[in-house]
């Protein structure tokens, strides 16, 4: 398995998730396609076929930033928005976001989730670099709104198997 | 004040310790019983039926008594929802990690750009 490709999930405690994915290129370059608007909207697409229609922000304290996509039917799909609270170049990135979404069966204004704060952190080890992120909700409605819209991605439970999962999570 | 209804958030406390995974990866396999989950753990009795109650509050876990025997198996539903999630939210992002690869490849290429 290559290691840049190795991605865990894992619940922290009772309102925390945490991420870690390694990259095979310098924290520096990381930091910049992670936090530069014009190289975000290279790779984050959110869920394949959307698209990304705004993508803005300021890496400084009290800087907000905004990301919006349009669903493949071209319609307003999700809008991430926040302030950046803690900003150190290039390792370590807190901010707040609010996510608004669209869909069927939500109302026509959207519907807000609860806000989280987005702990980034960058470490380099031989020119290879490890980002860790946590997603702090800040209440039970918030990460159970998260849960929903990760449901209604409608994947299917066929090829999951448990014994992956505990693996995955058993991180020791 | 208990929800009828086990909420991620017990889930998700249940899955965030060690020796419960650990319990769950055994349960996987089949039925146990207390003394059986202690055992490899190196734990009490009381300390492993504590975290069974934990499993039990998720619904991720039902235990059953038999004479002296807590017997325990695990509970598919409320497990396969966190796994879902969890699996729901690689699949989401996995492909952006990827296109993230290749970005970072392509930057490795390009000379130092002049901006700060």
């Amino acid at each position: 398995m290559s290691m840049s490709g190795t991605f865990h999930v894992e619940p922290r405690g009772d309102l925390e998730i945490f991420i870690t994915r390694r990259f095979d290129a310098s924290r520096k370059l990381v930091w910049d396609a992670m936090t530069k608007p014009e190289l975000i909207r290279r790779w984050l697409y959110a869920p394949e076929g959307w698209e990304m229609t705004v993508c803005e922000g300021s890496v400084e304290v009290g800087g907000t930033f905004k990301w919006a996509w349009n669903g493949p039917d071209g319609e307003p799909a999700l809008e991430i928005t926040g302030v950046n609270k803690e900003v150190v170049v290039p390792e370590r990135l807190v901010h707040t976001e609010v996510m608004k979404m669209w869909g069927p069966g939500l109302p026509p204004e959207g519907m807000e989730l609860g806000e989280l704060l987005a702990t980034l952190v960058l470490s380099e080890n031989d020119g290879r670099t490890t980002m860790s992120m946590t997603l702090a909700f800040a209440s039970k409605e918030a990460r159970d709104g998260a849960l929903a819209s990760g449901m209604a991605e409608g994947m299917s439970a066929g090829y999951l198997t448990l014994d992956a999962m505990l693996e995955g999570s058993s991180g020791r | 004040m208990v929800a009828q209804q086990p909420g991620l958030d017990d889930v998700f406390h249940a899955l965030a310790h060690p020796a419960r995974r650990e319990m769950l990866r055994q349960l996987s396999r089949g039925e146990r019983n207390l003394t059986e989950l202690a055992e490899p753990l190196d734990m009490s009795f009381p300390a492993a039926s504590k975290h069974v109650r934990v499993l039990e509050r998720a619904r991720l876990v039902r235990r059953r008594v038999e004479g002296r025997s807590h017997i325990c198996r695990i509970e598919g539903e409320p497990m396969a929802k966190a796994v879902e999630w969890m699996e729901a939210f690689r699949r989401i992002w996995e492909p952006n990690f990827a296109r993230l690869d290749a970005l970072l490849d392509e930057l490795k290429q390009e000379p130092e750009t002049g901006d700060r």
